[in-house]
């Protein structure tokens, strides 16, 4: 079993990354992102699941991975009305380049790694 | 009626669902942190929730740590919003019973062919995603962590 100080850590490695992510999203740097989603989610439910077991607390929430049409979510992280705009844009553009919704292109797995030029 | 048809109709009435359900929260006399929330800020995640449901009930899965993730959402924005532990769990059990209410008219409708077995698999999902955002507002609301604002 990991210690709560690792766990911690496990959070804000997490959070700094999600924030990361939605900030490449927020300036349309879409390239590559949905496997780094991937990774990243795979983290998140690492997350959930040792907390669940109720050895551990938070010192910081993680951030909700989901962020699909939550304007108050991203607002409350920061970005202004055209950065939301962008990071929307980011879940059209895995429509239209995987034929499919981000959430979907995630349970996907590898099949959706990185955008290919058709 | 397969699950796949439960999920289409509740998914078909999410607008219908989130107005009754707003209507509870903005009634019930019990509820208080959402005087301050506009109306977008109350809706928030619901009808993310209702969509992730939806999903869950036409793949027949059991809601858990790993499929919940929208639940997960709401509650971080609560918290976020200054919301009391409390009237999260009251605002959850109005959503529950809008739900659970409209598992019956769809029942009692006929129309549609809802067998007993099909309502309570619907309602046992619809259940059990429920108590898990619970469970997870519980863990969190008891031990609060620090409010954080992001930094861009």
């Amino acid at each position: 079993m990991i210690s709560q100080v690792d766990f911690d850590k496990f959070v804000k490695d997490y959070n700094d990354d999600y924030l990361l992510l939605l900030k490449r999203a927020s300036i349309r740097h879409y390239d590559c992102l949905i496997s780094a989603f991937m990774v990243l989610k795979d983290l998140y439910k690492v997350i959930q699941v040792m907390f669940d077991t109720g050895h551990y607390t938070y010192k910081v929430l993680p951030y909700p991975f989901s962020f699909r049409a939550d304007e108050v979510l991203l607002g409350q992280l920061g970005f202004d009305q055209q950065e939301i705009q962008s990071i929307f844009g980011f879940l059209d553009h895995v429509k239209t380049t995987q034929g499919m919704e981000f959430e979907a292109c995630l349970e996907a797995g590898t099949v959706a790694m990185c955008a290919r030029v058709r | 009626m397969s699950q796949t048809a439960i999920a289409d109709q509740i998914e078909s009435h999410i607008g219908h669902l989130i107005e009754d359900w707003t209507t509870a929260v903005r009634e019930d006399p019990r509820i208080q942190s959402d005087e301050n929330l506009t109306k977008p800020e109350l809706i928030d995640h619901v009808p993310a929730i209702l969509e992730e449901i939806c999903e869950l009930i036409r793949k027949r899965e059991i809601p858990g740590v790993r499929n919940s993730l929208e639940a997960r959402a709401n509650v971080y924005v609560r918290f976020h919003q200054g919301y009391t532990g409390r009237d999260l769990v009251r605002e959850l059990s109005l959503l529950r019973i809008t739900l659970l209410d409209y598992l019956m008219d769809l029942s009692l409708g006929g129309t549609i062919g809802l067998s007993f077995e099909e309502r309570h698999e619907a309602g046992k999902i619809i259940n059990l995603y429920l108590d898990e955002e619970m469970r997870y507002a519980i863990s969190v609301f008891c031990n609060p962590p620090t409010l954080v604002q992001a930094e861009q």
